[in-house]
């Protein structure tokens, strides 16, 4: 296979640019694509081509498949970089991606199908001994209360088709089973056209650990080393960061094991991410698979100095994978990232679109950020609000949060609120210093405010 | 301030080559204009209607095997159908904004567009 002239990036903000430089790097020309709210976007101005394609809702540009083809196939573009979010993990973009004769910078659709889908995935993961939560064995559309009761309450109803906490409800008992399933059936449907739903026990206040993973079409799989993500809000990660303070390097083999047995087992190619819950007595278990790459990549590139964005398309050309299984493994440094959101942590994190009148950028030793925004730009009120990623890394993990402090003190964005000051009062908090934390403590902490 | 003091104020900013004066004190004065004081738009007032591409794709002006109608200074109702843009297979219609005269032909056959790009200007009646 030749490697790619020109790569047509299916998404916008942050990643758009992510995926840009590195295309930058490896002289691949880049195509960005946009809505009509975007046309002042940074990644717009980026890329060495642009293409408006549609109206400012994302179902009429960002998330229809048809303008996207067609821009692709009117720039010339070998190949589609579908981001993260939007149709990522859609088996159908990807599926008319390859119909079109163009290369999809992501797994094979029958591997988004199989590991993407949820229930597909776990029941992989119980044919090869991945440990998983008790529950349904695959998507349920009847007998709700009946499954309940054989998993046994609190109980977790979730979304087949997508993550980043949609869909996904917790029942603690039966009364309650009605109204959450309906509410975690249209939540769904409404954010990835597809209503249906599993369940699976509910671990109490778990950790949230994911190995990153890296698969080749020559059979060359590496897993990277953990990342923690437990600091979420309804399932949102604010907060990751690698290793996770809660892995020992006996159960970090065991978490890597069982990400590559699982990513081997389903001939997954690509990069993607296998997520764990971690109980409070060092237990995992499987949760599901991201079948793209993930906005905290960058948490894990400064751990192993690895270009993930790379290494996609280095797996999208047919060439094999730039790291061997030990370089991937090391551990070069502590990682933290922070996602600073246009919302307003005060008010219920009411998303707070808007000018950026100013804009400071912390810098120096161990500072990396991701952003798309830049005085006077305009923040759009129609897509997410992450605004940037501030990464911070250094020997050590109490090294690390004093860095985030620093930068975090430099860091300054004007005209809108943002969720910056709240990353500075929970960098404050004991319980995340420590690293003793889990899932809940985001819950905890903006309670006891 | 009285009526004749604001005349002779305004006829003495007339022989300035100032747009506009403006004094306070304590609470009371005056604020004048002359015309050239109003701000003007370098954005020109455009009297035409576009009609954008409503699709990213190549533009079609009618159905094959159908022969295509369009000439400037030819008359458009509103909505008439003015071809389509072919978006990977789907076709999405391209419709006259305002009845009127067809001034500006700029959409070409067989060639690709942006959403948004600008393909006929109307001359609205």
């Amino acid at each position: 296979m030749k490697p790619f002239k020109k790569v047509l990036i299916a998404n916008r903000g942050e990643i758009a640019l992510r995926i840009i430089r590195t295309l930058r790097e490896m002289g691949i020309g880049s195509v960005a694509v946009y809505s009509e709210a975007d046309r002042s976007s940074l990644h717009v101005a980026e890329a060495d081509e642009a293409v408006c394609i549609g109206a400012a809702p994302a179902r009429e540009s960002y998330l229809s498949i048809n303008a996207l083809i067609s821009a692709a196939k009117l720039t010339g573009a070998s190949a589609v970089h579908p981001g993260y979010g939007f149709l990522s993990e859609n088996a159908e973009f990807s599926r008319a991606v390859s119909d079109a004769g163009i290369t999809f910078i992501g797994p094979r659709p029958e591997a988004i199908a199989q590991l993407g889908y949820k229930s597909t995935a776990r029941a992989l993961a119980m044919e090869y001994k991945v440990p998983i939560v008790p529950g349904t064995k695959g998507c349920i559309t009847k007998d709700f209360a009946k499954h309940a009761q054989a998993i046994g309450y609190p109980i977790m109803v979730k979304a087949a088709a997508g993550g980043g906490g949609k869909g996904m409800r917790i029942v603690r008992d039966e009364k309650s089973l009605e109204h959450e399933l309906n509410m975690a059936q249209s939540e769904a449907k409404a954010a990835f056209g597809d209503g249906s739903v599993y369940m699976e026990k509910y671990v109490e206040q778990p950790r949230h650990v994911e190995i990153q993973i890296a698969a080749d079409t020559h059979g060359n799989v590496v897993a990277f080393p953990e990342r923690d993500c437990s600091v979420q809000r309804r399932h949102q990660k604010l907060i990751e960061e690698s290793p996770s303070p809660a892995v020992t390097p006996q159960l970090r083999q065991k978490l890597a094991a069982a990400a590559m047995r699982l990513v081997k087992a389903s001939g997954y190619t690509g990069v993607g991410t296998v997520e764990f819950l971690l109980d409070k007595n060092g237990n995992f278990y499987f949760m599901e698979v991201n079948t793209r790459l993930q906005v905290e990549h960058p948490v894990t590139e400064m751990v192993s100095g690895a270009d993930l964005v790379r290494e996609q398309l280095i797996i999208a050309q047919g060439e094999k994978l730039s790291l061997s299984e030990d370089t991937a493994e090391k551990i070069l440094c502590h990682a933290i990232e922070h996602r600073i959101n246009a919302e307003d942590p005060d008010h219920n994190f009411a998303p707070n679109p808007g000018t950026v009148t100013a804009l400071n950028l912390p810098g120096g030793p161990g500072v990396r950020i991701d952003s798309h925004i830049y005085q006077d730009y305009m923040i759009p009120s129609y897509y997410d609000s992450l605004i940037a990623k501030l990464i911070v890394w250094a020997p050590t993990r109490a090294a690390a949060l004093a860095r985030s402090r620093r930068a975090l003190g430099e860091l300054n964005i004007g005209g809108i609120k943002t969720t910056a000051p709240l990353h500075m009062r929970i960098l404050d908090n004991a319980e995340f210093a420590s690293g003793n934390i889990d899932t809940g403590f985001m819950e905890r902490f903006l309670g006891a405010k | 301030m009285d009526t004749n003091t604001l005349t002779e104020i305004a006829k003495w900013l007339k022989t300035t080559d100032l747009a506009e004066a403006s004094y306070k004190k304590d609470g009371k004065g005056f604020e004048l204009r002359t015309e050239e004081a109003e701000v003007k738009s370098n954005v020109p007032s455009c009297s035409l209607t576009v009609v954008a591409a409503p699709a990213v794709g190549i533009y079609h002006s009618a159905a094959k095997g159908k022969a295509p109608s369009f000439k400037e200074g030819k008359a458009v109702a509103a909505d008439q159908p003015m071809g389509y843009v072919d978006m990977a297979g789907e076709k999405r219609p391209v419709t006259a904004s305002a009845a009127g005269t067809l001034k500006i032909i700029l959409a070409e056959e067989g060639r690709p567009v942006e959403y948004g790009q600008p393909l006929f200007f109307i001359e609205p009646n």
